[in-house]
């Protein structure tokens, strides 16, 4: 028995602040998630089976498809789902054109002040409040906006250019909020690849543009892969950019769900419009993960 | 060495406009700040403190401004213990629901503002505790959506922590406690400090939560923002927006000190 419990100092489980007893640790943040997370989340699915009465939030236990059906069947809700979609796919991939190239050079360049710069610009600009950024974007682009105004005084247009209040300023808001987050995950992805594959095939007299096809590209696409779908979630989920940037002309998934629940106060139809957000971007954040996992090696 | 080819010029040229587009509005913002006119305009008018003063006597941005600071630091302390110790946890335990309580940890910052903000009240308001339009409810939110920044940082800077030396101590006599306490902490230090530095700059900028959690008396800075967007273009909000540019980049230059950039960005 005593030399049993020696070799378990030595190679078993090891001593000090690891062993099983550390639940205690892990207690109150796992409390305070099932009380303020797990349980207003599943509520918010029970109220979206509830069948709807205009100001009503109270669970009433009647249980039904509507709100499901209601969404499925009237255009202006299923448009809303093609539009938030038709607006993730756009912005994932502007992002993904613009943001390559800068993760590219932050990544392969010589000098190592250059990337660090680039990078803490990049991570200033994720952290910075969204709105404080759009009032920036607004400014630049209403009809009385810098643009409209300098071509203005310059004679080139004379009416202004409907740069916002539309889809387009939607786009421009959204790849504005999201290009960090694509650039943060390709960064990573593009350093991970040896760079003496790429010299290799250039002193063998590739171009650099078929070493970037046929080498670069191929080699960072768990990088690509996972930025695209991290964009994609965090544009359909924005409400702040479709609300400012399209002035409530474009309507999309979260702009209902405020409208629904802000205006006509129904609680349930709102949930479930809610609910169909959260499946869609469950569906590309799993992917995301998955994504990321492979590219770590299991080290994420 | 000397073989290595420039970057591409396309690639140059393309990284400047990603470059602009991110840098671009920020820089409007602060022009309008320090703007003289009413309003910004091609070309500018002037530059003046008038509106860097207007905020300062300002009756919504300067209560909204203190509003969103004190908030951000109630939730940057709870966020830091409660994801601190949890992160103990998620690296040492060999527990099979490691894994569940891992990804649970990371839900928060998964699921939309909007339908987390939605799902909140709907709850504060079945279980009638006070906590609708509240500002308790509302730290409860920002919480939520900032423990899992702390605690990716800690985890990693506790991945990263050699075990041996905390042995160590343990050999020479010292308790679990003193052993952690002593030694494992003051190791980790940098890793927490970043992390509270993350939490507090993403509750200060957070809005869809708080949308739905904030009443017009519990206004926070991105709230009075977008309400005074929606009708005009205050310079007062510009000022406001500079002293929290100002802010998050002292941050951001704070965190790549605290810890390696590199290496947090392989991590993601």
């Amino acid at each position: 028995m005593t030399e049993l419990t020696a070799e378990q100092i030595d190679t078993g489980p090891r001593s000090g602040w690891q062993a099983p007893n550390l639940w205690w640790l892990v207690l109150p943040a796992v409390l305070f998630l099932i009380l303020f997370f797990l349980i207003p989340v599943l509520s918010l699915f029970a109220t979206s089976f509830d069948k709807a009465f205009a100001g009503v939030i109270t669970f009433q236990g009647n249980l039904t498809w509507d709100n499901y059906e209601r969404i499925f069947t009237r255009a202006l809700y299923y448009k809303a789902i093609y539009k938030s979609v038709f607006l993730g796919v756009a912005v994932s991939l502007i992002c993904l054109v613009i943001g390559y190239p800068l993760a590219y050079v932050i990544a392969r360049t010589l000098r190592p002040g250059t990337a660090t710069l680039l990078t803490i610009l990049v991570l200033a600009s994720m952290q910075l409040d969204m709105v404080i950024r759009l009032y920036g974007m607004m400014v630049l682009m209403g009809d009385n906006g810098l643009i409209n105004n300098g071509l203005t005084a310059l004679g080139i247009i004379s009416e202004p250019l409907p740069l916002m209040y539309n889809d387009f300023g939607v786009v421009v808001g959204l790849v504005q909020v999201t290009l960090p987050f694509m650039i943060l995950s390709l960064i990573g992805a593009i350093k991970s690849i040896n760079p003496a594959l790429e010299e290799a095939a250039r002193s063998l007299g590739s171009s650099r543009w078929h070493v970037m096809r046929t080498i670069t590209w191929p080699l960072s696409l768990p990088g690509v892969y996972a930025g695209t779908l991290l964009v994609f979630a965090l544009a359909i989920s924005s409400y702040v950019v479709p609300a400012l940037m399209g002035g409530w002309k474009v309507i999309t998934l979260p702009i209902h769900i405020y409208q629904q629940i802000a205006e006509v106060g129904r609680w349930q139809f709102g949930a479930a419009v809610a609910v169909i957000l959260f499946l869609t971007s469950l569906f590309a954040m799993t992917i995301y993960i998955l994504a990321l996992r492979r590219n770590a090696g299991g080290r994420v | 060495m000397s073989d290595v080819k420039p970057i591409p010029l396309t690639f140059r040229i393309i990284a400047g406009i990603a470059l602009l587009v991110l840098l671009v509005p920020v820089s409007i913002v602060v022009m309008a700040g320090f703007n003289s006119g009413e309003f910004l305009r091609f070309p500018p008018d002037g530059l003046s403190l008038r509106w860097i003063k207007e905020f300062f006597v300002s009756q919504t941005f300067l209560p909204a401004f203190k509003m969103s600071f004190g908030l951000a630091l109630a939730t940057t302390f709870v966020s830091t213990v409660l994801g601190t110790l949890a992160s103990v946890f998620l690296t040492r335990s060999t527990s099979r629901w490691r894994e569940m309580l891992r990804a649970l940890f990371i839900m928060p910052v998964i699921l939309p503002g909007v339908v987390l903000g939605l799902a909140l009240y709907v709850f504060y308001i079945w279980t009638d505790l006070g906590l609708a339009r509240s500002l308790p409810g509302l730290l409860i939110g920002h919480v939520l959506v900032t423990m899992p920044f702390v605690i990716a940082t800690v985890t990693a800077s506790l991945v990263d922590f050699d075990l041996s030396i905390e042995e160590a101590a343990r050999a020479l006599g010292a308790s679990p406690l003193q052993a952690f306490m002593k030694v494992t902490l003051p190791n980790i230090t940098p890793g927490i400090m970043a992390g509270t530095i993350f939490a507090f700059i993403v509750s200060f900028g957070q809005f869809e939560l708080t949308l739905f959690l904030s009443t017009p008396d519990l206004q926070t800075l991105p709230i009075a923002i977008y309400t005074s967007l929606r009708y005009a273009f205050e310079p007062t909000a510009a000022a406001a927006g500079i002293f929290a540019i100002f802010l998050v980049t002292v941050s951001t230059l704070l965190t790549s000190r605290l810890v390696n950039l590199k290496k947090l960005l392989r991590r993601h």
